[in-house]
């Protein structure tokens, strides 16, 4: 598949990067500036050149809320597309991303369990918890689909990820059914959103992101040899034992990190890849890169329209990803060429 | 806890309902069939009847704690929350009552059936046009409990006062003893907290104060028109600040994205009471980053208001203590 794409494609590829670089750079910009409050350019502006911070509300506002927000899609939107993209290559399933590995669902049972059992409150200290069970969900999905002799195969690890997901999930049912609180608490998490996510949050889960994203980056190559199958990949001296572990360690820190601190986001993690392959081709070094930048397009996006369509008040994010992102797959899956990842 | 009533922004459907109640207004209680029957004018202006006068009542919390103070002693509780939580129910004992409900929307109609039932009493909620577990919202399998009995409430209209002596007229329909020294000394306990209450607000009558009830990702500010203790507390003279667009579908609140925090600026916070501890303000103060910018909350300036929650003069009395207090140390320029 490699080779069908010509050399002289790179410096276009190239180009259509340069191009998301400032679109996802005008989304943010969009993001700082619109909101549910109505802050003029001049003062966000003044605001981010560090004037007038303290005293008035509109340097709160641009600085603590929607600056930290907006660093956070950035992030949190290119780890789930970057995790997407590299679980459907590793496991060659062009149905893959974060949910169906567990990722969503050990993060809910551990919020769960910080809330109920240590009676912790308030999404800065439960995102650890949250980050902790979606990396142990990962690795517990990993494990049992390594088991046997042929090692994790595609269709091992998506049974493992429904299995460990199903049983997880009815844990979190299950409490959730006997504790009010917690219920109340979880759904502003399960939500997934941006809003209330400040500083705090943003500090804590960056470096994670940044290092697996700067791991994802390079695995490109590796990825390109697995998509042609094990044996060719083999053949070709690559390690595959080795390529899959580290791929789903990436993964468990991008996509884990990510769902922890801004809950299930969904469709970003599944549907992006497919765009991105749509718009560069099936080689992972381009379709990566690619990903990493059209999935926070696309969050931020659905974010401010959430702020628009929601005024006063605010639709999460969540909310307009699933409503906005039904159609679109359905589209791919009519007009794309989903089978080929 | 936060499950209740106003945060279940769900009364859109209701709207269709409006004309279903409220012509009967004037039914008289003095219309009953035959002497040995049972009458009493539910707050949606029906007038309820029974062949004899019901005494296996099932009741709402904050209505059980309301008879209980006149001495009848329901069969069965349904609450919105923990019983050990509930504003109304914590100091009760509970002994020998069935609970059949500790979470808004649930209730358990089967062991409610077993008690036999003859009467139901619940608050009618003029917004929704139901009682107070058969909103919209509310499990379907729980609304059942309204075909067992009778469902009958007084309105949560304009004034804790006239809902606080609806029940005592309930209670005395119900053959209660309503002149107990018990409840009289309750009573002018609460016309002194009143008048205590009338003299604060009187040496600051530029004071504004403003109903909130923050949340992660929302501030909610009360809309007094809806919430007949902020009524009565405007009927004192306290100015309680009027929210400018209260939410169509569901006129209790004022949403407010954490962005437009400020909006408005009242010098005395009347916090939601409803898990209200101090320490919140500081707490809050910390995680959202404009909490702070209500001039009010950064000077402290911050009191539970009992939330839609009270049916006695005694408990009136006992929070209209501490909001009084909260206007004594209060600064009448913290907003301007």
């Amino acid at each position: 598949m490699i080779s069908t794409i010509p050399v002289r494609r790179a410096p276009a590829l190239g180009v259509g990067l340069a191009v998301l670089l400032a679109l996802l750079g005008a989304v943010a910009f969009l993001s700082v500036t619109q909101g549910a409050r109505d802050i003029g350019l001049a003062e966000v502006l003044r605001a981010l050149g560090g004037l007038g911070v303290n005293e008035e509300i509109t340097g709160t506002v641009t600085l603590e809320l929607r600056v930290p927000r907006t660093l956070l899609g950035i992030l949190a939107g290119a780890a789930l597309g970057a995790a997407g993209a590299i679980l459907q290559g590793v496991t060659r399933n062009p149905l893959a991303d974060a949910g169906i590995m567990g990722i969503n669902a050990g993060a809910a049972v551990f919020v769960v369990f910080a809330i109920t059992v240590l009676g912790i409150q308030g999404v800065g200290v439960y995102v650890w918890f949250a980050f902790a069970g979606a990396i142990i969900a990962t690795l517990l999905v990993y494990t049992i689909a390594s088991l046997g002799r042929e090692g994790a195969t595609p269709v091992k690890l998506a049974l493992a990820g429904a299995a460990v997901t199903a049983g997880l999930t009815s844990v979190t049912t299950g409490v959730l059914m006997t504790n009010i609180d917690a219920l109340n608490e979880l759904r502003f998490w399960q939500v997934g959103a941006l809003a209330g996510r400040y500083m705090p949050i943003l500090t804590g889960v960056a470096p994670f992101l940044i290092a697996g994203l700067v791991v994802a980056l390079g695995l490109g190559r590796a990825l390109n040899g697995l998509a042609l199958g094990e044996d060719v990949a083999r053949g070709l001296g690559q390690r595959v034992g080795l390529t899959r572990t580290v791929a789903f360690g990436v993964v468990a820190v991008l996509a884990g990190a990510a769902t922890a601190a801004c809950g299930p986001i969904v469709f970003i993690g599944l549907v992006v890849p497919h765009l991105a392959r749509a718009l560069c081709g099936p080689d992972y070094r381009w379709t990566l890169p690619y990903s990493m930048l059209l999935a926070p397009i696309v969050l931020l996006l659905a974010d401010v329209l959430g702020r628009i369509a929601g005024a006063p008040g605010e639709l999460q994010v969540g909310v307009v990803l699933g409503v906005l992102g039904a159609p679109i797959f359905v589209l791919i899956v009519r007009y794309g060429r989903m089978s080929e990842v | 806890m936060r499950a209740l009533r106003p945060f279940l922004a769900v009364a859109a459907l209701s709207l269709g309902l409006i004309g279903c109640g409220g012509e009967q207004n004037t039914a008289a209680p003095e219309a009953r069939p035959s002497s040995s029957a049972w009458s009493f004018t539910d707050g949606s202006g029906k007038a309820v009847t029974a062949e004899k006068t019901p005494t296996r009542i099932i009741a709402h919390a904050g209505e059980a704690a309301a008879l209980m103070s006149f001495g009848i002693k329901p069969v069965g509780i349904y609450a919105d929350e923990s019983i050990k939580t509930d504003a109304n129910l914590k100091d009760l004992d509970l002994t020998g009552i069935e609970i059949l409900g500790q979470e808004w929307g649930k209730i358990d109609v089967e062991k409610a059936a077993a008690l036999r039932p003859d009467l139901i009493v619940a608050d009618w909620w003029p917004v929704e046009k139901a009682h107070s577990g058969f909103e919209e919202g509310v499990d379907e399998k729980s609304k059942k409990l309204a075909d067992l009995a009778p469902v009958v409430g007084v309105t949560q209209g304009k004034s804790i006062e006239d809902l606080a002596r609806g029940y005592e007229d309930l209670a005395e329909s119900l053959g209660a003893k309503v002149d107990s020294p018990e409840i009289s000394a309750n009573k002018k306990r609460f016309e002194e907290a009143v008048a205590r209450f009338k003299a604060a607000v009187a040496a600051k009558p530029e004071l504004t104060a403003l109903g909130v009830s923050p949340a992660d990702d929302k501030v909610y500010v009360a809309n007094p028109e809806f919430a007949p203790e902020l009524l009565d507390f405007q009927r004192w003279g306290l100015k309680v600040i009027n929210p400018a667009k209260p939410d169509p579908a569901f006129p209790y609140w004022e949403t407010l994205s954490w962005e437009n925090a400020d909006r408005y600026q009242p010098d005395l916070i009347l916090w939601d009471g409803r898990g209200y501890k101090p320490e919140l303000n500081t707490e809050w103060g910390a995680k959202q980053p404009t909490w702070f910018k209500i001039k009010a909350a950064k000077a402290g300036a911050v009191a539970a208001w009992p939330a839609y929650w009270l049916h006695t003069f005694g408990h009136f009395a006992t929070e209209l203590d501490k909001v009084t207090e909260a206007i004594n140390a209060a600064d009448d320029s913290v907003g301007d």
